[in-house]
């Protein structure tokens, strides 16, 4: 624990420890298993243990009331999980668990007449006691690690709620909820697990400072996880979803009470957590003024989006839907102006959980009333609706009650919450005269506007004009309807007469508590709420309100229905999670069959290249074979030539004796002649040498003449064999193979040359 | 307890399911009755044993010891430690529950003569790669089991188990290999393979980080890591369900056992972090995690499903390895645990309903809740796990590992797993919604008003469950994954602490 945070502690009071709050946690959990396993036919008993276990828990939850008031109660269970399960009951806390306890009680008990009209009750029963037990789970955690285990198990146990009736709507609705849902626990886990790391505990305590670079991300995921609750734009789209498809008493339960989570963890959030751990200063930090800027802009947004659909809406659930994330808006707009205004913040604060309590009541009253119309008529389309005043005067009354509590009418309770959160808007203007403040506080007194606007056209279009054939019958309401309708309408009366009450015993004590002070807290220490100003601005509220409906409703603006492509689901949803998951899933797949393929083809490129191999190996084969029978033939034809160059030689030494005899013959022939010619010659030689010496001048010419031919003969002959010779060297009738051994050969003396040289 | 009552006790666990194999074979022939007792008893006792080791290991004991020499220096040996305790323990539990499960499921199919003898051989080998002391016993385990493993994936002997039951054969192979080559160069390195030294190799070298991606490979292959993931998605479906849910909850977890003895005992966290090793097993962890989850969402076969779901938990281990913390180390021991559970829990369902109903698609699936109300009760309790649904045993470890990412600074591995988690949920939630709330839409949209008037009545059960002792098998198994996560002073949980404390003290 860290010394700032201590010292925090001591202002918080003393501290009770009680397994109060685990018990009360856990008493629905198993009586919800309980009644499961309670047989179909055992009506009562199940009625019986269901009214039983919610009102035990409504009196456990009164009973820590003194011990909240004067500091917190706690109880710890280290050996769970990791983190351990640590309940820490305040009196924001308590505020929450009452309302639940107390809401849950009612609905329980209007559940007996509605579901008599219904099936699947023991599943009913049983999801819906189970899902008390993990709400109350999530207000009384005292560190967040507690608050997301049971933020879990309510989103999976109502879950079984939204989808009661199984239709197609129905399982659409809730796989949606449940979807996101699971991702907002998933963005909470997160943030939470940030949290841990950055300050290394997930108590809710003030660690503003703590938080360190990580706290945007840590405050964005913490929106995401709790506003997917809370229903904030653009978060919102299960709401309208899920709210009307479910049976009417949780309907109201899951807007009136389980939207509240959301907005409470906002609440502990931005207020409790992003809080400076030395106490509150004024003015705020520059990143605590623009977080509560952006949240309360957020509430601003959402507000007036919810209002605007809730307008053109014809199912009477589905305006009760939208109308529920509009006054959740309104919730966070208190607690964005609380952040943002720091020391002066107390009207924010209060105002917001003001906002909370009301809420539960009104919406919860409106949607059981709702669903009483519903049971009984089977209609929820506003055309086909009408003249149910006359037939149910009581639904009648007590709706108009409700419907002016959520209005703002002063008298009934949503006058004092809208005046304190539209006082702090005031406050802030006052204070910083910033323009979003001034923009922001229009916006919210016309979506005042617009919110009196959509219940004159859900009243006028459940309760007044004629009655159409098809539901013209005689309606007799069970007294346990009457009864719960009839007591959320006191409620609503009690809370707008006599506002100063809750804002003085709990409320005021509860802002003390977190430090805020200054003028605000002075102003509400006080706070008058029938005096000029807060009834001037309803009054505005009024006036505009009818400046809107009349002529629209005269025009007929509120049949509009907006075009597909204007909503949210097709601007942020079906882009982002659709084709996220589209690509994913593809780009999943591509690389898992490539990398199955790549595999696939190395083996195939593995076989070709055996096969290749295998190819090489036996041509090889071949050539070995080929080369074998050539080597043969070669022999073979070698062997041929051997005898015949031998026989040739025989031959021409045959030739060759001939030739000798007959040169020896001729020889002796010539022997004769030569000595028969000698004589003749001596006798010729003596009568020739005359002429000859006279021949002898004539030859000398002819023979210089036949010399100089002769040379000039062979000097021709020499040219021509030189022209010749070279070309028969030419690379041209070089075969390359020789040409390249000779490169290599030249290559490899050059190398040796070369290093022998070097040596 | 002795040492030497403890060596004898880890011969007797290695040991006596392999001699049981021929036995449990020539039983066959006798009579089916005795041949399941004799499954029975074998895995009882090898669970019963390794249950005995309790006292000594938690109380610190550590035990290595040489069988035989087969060449100087390489040897088989025994080692017992916490590591190993942790997954023999595991294994022989969920392996003895799996018999069990076996005699109803493997009823209705053929050729139990050599089904039974194989799966009691593998839980032999098995034990033996969690008690091998030296990478050389190891190998020679993991290779046993690998390859007797096939005869599991291609029981059906169809043409389809047949070629699941190639491909896994091919990658054994090429991991084997890879396996033998790092544990070569481990040897030259280091003069010696056994676990009981200490780290061997101390300094980063080219050498050591090719060993590594050896090891990578071939540890990597059988816990399924991309990319050496292909073989799992066609052999785990294809295998009986009782041995699938073996090969996915206890066989892959042999890789990833494998992985944290190299990194602790062969090299040393430092030096993976030196050699920046653990991003290498960090981005494969990632690619793993994402790769598993994103394909698993598009497969139609439940237990196709199921085993590329496998892929992306492993992950989670591989991830918790590569963070290489306290918290991480604590992660991935703890994960080894649940998913084990998770994942046997949920192949154990998905076979009864393929048992009871024949139905494999899971479009078939709607409605099966009221059918078998109990199986697909402990399919959710199993599945709600995966999602990491507190208070469940998969929320603890992914939290665990969480934190442990944290810790090192790695808020980017936080944000893989709730991904991931988020994929769990859209794949899982698919087969259970419509499970337990039919959808109109499915069986005949046309009928609606009148059939809102008829459903008026209570809802019906026409149950037609799995065999009782299937039933029980699931049931337990489901609890393990609830009583696990429910509080952190679990059996499982103090031992993966016990087991990182112990790992990142040095092995020692």
């Amino acid at each position: 624990m860290f010394p700032a945070a201590a010292e925090l502690n001591i202002l918080t009071g003393p501290m009770f420890y009680s397994s109060l709050p685990l018990w009360l946690t856990l008493l629905p959990m198993l009586a919800g298993i309980g009644i499961y396993l309670l047989k179909d036919h055992w009506e009562n008993a199940r009625k019986a243990c269901s009214l039983a276990v919610s009102f035990l828990v409504l009196i456990g939850v009164t009973a820590l009331f003194p011990y909240s008031l004067e500091g917190a109660v706690k109880y710890d269970l280290i050996d769970f999980m990791q983190m351990g399960l640590f309940f820490e009951v305040d009196l924001v806390g308590w505020v929450f668990s009452f309302l639940i306890a107390l809401v849950w009680f009612l609905a329980t008990l209007f559940s007996f007449a509605y579901m008599d009209l219904e099936h699947k009750r023991r599943r009913y029963y049983s999801f819906l006691i189970f899902t008390l037990g993990a709400t109350l789970g999530v207000v009384m955690a005292g560190d967040f690690f507690t608050l997301f285990l049971f933020f879990e198990l309510m989103t999976i146990s109502s879950f079984v709620l939204v989808i009661h009736e199984q239709d197609m709507e129905s399982m659409k609705a809730g796989v949606l909820y449940l979807y996101l849902g699971i991702f907002g626990g998933l963005a909470l886990l997160f943030a939470i697990m940030m949290l841990f790391s950055a300050t290394g505990s997930v108590d809710i305590v003030p660690s503003f400072e703590l938080l360190g670079g990580q706290r945007i991300a840590i405050f964005i995921f913490f929106l995401i996880g709790f506003g997917i609750k809370a229903g904030i734009v653009p978060l919102h789209i299960w709401l309208p979803e899920a709210h009307p498809v479910a049976p009417s008493p949780a309907s109201a339960l899951l807007s009136g009470i389980m939207i509240k989570t959301g907005a409470y963890g906002i609440l502990r959030v931005s207020i409790n957590l992003f809080a400076p751990t030395d106490g509150l200063t004024v003015p705020a930090g520059d990143f605590m003024f623009i977080l509560g800027n952006a949240v309360m802009w957020i509430g601003i947004v959402t507000m007036l989006a919810g209002a605007t659909m809730a307008l053109l809406q014809t199912n009477m659930k589905r305006i009760l839907a939208y109308s529920s994330v509009s006054q959740m808006g309104y919730i966070i707009t208190g607690v964005g102006c609380a952040t943002f205004l720091s020391l002066e913040g107390g009207m924010g604060y209060t105002g917001a959980i003001y906002h909370v309590i009301n809420h539960a009541f009104f919406k919860a009253g409106l949607f059981m009333m709702v669903g009483t119309i519903y049971i009984y008529t089977h209609e929820l389309e506003l055309p086909r609706l009408g003249g149910m005043f006359k037939k149910m005067p009581l639904v009648g009354v007590t709706f108009l009650v409700a419907a002016f509590g959520i209005a703002g009418i002063p008298g009934f309770n949503g006058f004092p919450s809208k005046t304190l959160v539209h006082d702090a808007m005031l406050i802030a203007i006052k204070d910083y005269g910033f323009l979003s403040v001034v923009v922001a506080e229009k916006i919210f007194v016309l979506t005042s506007a617009l919110t009196i606007c959509y219940f004159i056209k859900l009243f006028r279009g459940v309760f007044l004009g004629p009655v159409p054939e098809k539901i013209d019958k005689d309606y007799k309401l069970p007294f346990s309807v009457n009864a719960v309708l009839s007591t959320f309408a006191l409620i609503i009366i009690a809370i707008g007469l006599f506002p100063n009450q809750i804002l003085e015993r709990i409320l005021v004590p509860a802002a003390e508590r977190l430090g805020y002070e200054g003028y605000a807290m002075d102003h509400l220490y006080h706070f008058n709420f029938f005096e000029w100003m807060p009834l001037e601005a309803m009054l505005i509220v009024i006036v505009l309100a009818i400046v809107i409906y009349v002529p629209a409703a005269y025009r007929g603006w509120f049949d509009w229905k907006p075009p597909w492509w204007l909503s949210v689901h097709a601007i942020i949803y079906r882009p982002f999670t659709y084709r996220l998951l589209d690509f994913t899933c593809r780009a999943g797949v591509l690389v898992d069959s490539s990398v199955d393929s790549a595999y696939d083809r190395s083996g195939k490129a593995a076989r070709t290249w055996c096969n290749y191999v295998g190819n090489v190996d036996s041509g090889l084969d071949r050539f070995y074979e080929k080369s074998s029978k050539a080597a043969r033939k070669l022999a073979d034809k070698s062997t041929d030539m051997d005898s015949k160059l031998d026989q040739f030689y025989e031959k021409s030494g045959e030739a060759a004796r001939k030739m000798a005899d007959r040169s020896t013959d001729m020889d002796s022939a010539l022997n004769k002649a030569y000595e028969k010619t000698g004589k003749a010659a001596k006798k010729l030689a003596d009568q020739t040498s005359d002429a000859e010496r006279k021949l002898d001048g004539v030859y000398d010419q002819a023979g210089k003449k036949a010399r100089e031919q002769v040379e000039r003969r062979f000097s021709e002959k020499k040219d021509k064999k030189g022209r010749f010779d070279p070309k028969k060297w030419s690379t041209k009738n070089l075969s390359f193979d020789t040409l390249l051994l000779v490169l290599v050969l030249g290559i490899v003396l050059l190398v040796i040359f070369y290093f022998g040289r070097s040596l | 307890m002795g040492e030497s009552t403890v060596i004898a006790i880890l011969i007797t666990i290695v040991g006596f399911p392999i001699i049981m194999t021929p036995v449990i074979m020539y039983s066959c022939r006798i009579s089916d009755k005795l041949r399941n007792i004799l499954v029975i008893i074998t895995s009882a006792i090898a669970f019963g044993l390794s249950l005995s080791l309790y006292p000594f290991v938690i109380g610190g004991g550590e035990i290595q010891f040489t069988l035989f020499e087969v060449l100087p220096n390489l040897e088989i040996s025994l080692r017992l430690d916490l590591l190993s305790f942790c997954l023999a323990i595991l294994a022989s539990f969920i392996w003895f529950l799996c018999a069990i499960y076996s005699l109803d499921y493997m009823a209705k199919e053929h050729a139990c003569g050599r089904y039974y003898p194989v799966f009691i051989f593998t839980l032999g080998s098995c034990q033996g790669i969690f008690f091998a002391g030296d990478l050389f016993s190891l190998f020679v385990f993991f290779e046993l089991m690998s390859l007797i493993a096939y005869i599991l994936v291609i029981h059906e002997e169809t043409e389809e188990a047949l070629k699941a039951g190639y491909k896994y054969l091919v990658m054994t192979i090429i991991g084997g290999l890879a396996l033998f080559f790092g544990m070569i160069i481990i040897f030259e390195i280091g003069g010696t393979v056994s676990l009981g030294v200490g780290v061997i190799v101390q300094e980063n070298s080219l050498l050591a980080f090719i060993a590594f991606i050896c090891f990578l490979i071939g540890f990597g292959m059988k816990a399924g890591m991309f990319p050496l993931h292909v073989w799992l998605p066609d052999a785990h479906p294809v295998a009986p369900s009782p041995a699938s849910a073996l090969l996915s909850g206890i066989m892959l977890k042999t890789g990833a056992y494998g992985l944290i003895r190299v990194i602790f005992h062969v090299f040393s966290p430092e030096l993976m972090q030196s050699g920046g090793w653990d991003t290498v097993m960090g981005v494969l962890a990632v690619i793993t995690i994402l790769l598993g989850s994103a394909v698993a969402l598009t497969q139609s076969d439940i237990k196709r499903r199921l085993a590329y779901s496998s892929i992306s938990q492993l992950g989670y281990v591989l991830l918790g390895l590569s963070i290489l913390n306290e918290n991480a180390i604590i992660g991935a021991v703890f994960h080894i645990f649940s998913h084990a559970f998770m994942k046997s829990v949920l192949f154990l369902a998905a076979g009864a309903i393929i048992w009871n109903t024949g139905k494999r698609q899971i479009a078939d699936l709607q409605g099966i809740g009221r059918q078998m109300p109990i199986t697909l009760g402990c399919f959710s309790i199993a599945a709600f796990a995966m999602i990491g649904i507190p208070p469940l045993n998969g929320f603890l470890s992914k939290w665990t590992l969480a934190l442990g990412a944290l810790d090192a600074n790695m808020a980017i591995y936080v944000f893989v797993l709730l991904v991931s988690s988020l994929l769990n949920a859209l794949y899982y939630l698919p087969i259970i919604i419509p499970g337990y709330f039919e959808m109109p839409g499915g069986g005949g949209a046309g009928h609606g008003h009148e059939h809102d008037q008829e459903e008026h009545h209570e809802i019906k059960f026409d149950i037609k469950e799995a065999a009782p002792l299937m039933l029980a098998v699931m049931i337990v198994l489901a609890l393990c994954t609830f009583i696990f996560g429910l509080t952190p002073n679990n059996v499982a949980f103090n031992l993966s602490r016990l087991t990182a404390e112990y790992l990142l003290m040095g092995g020692f």
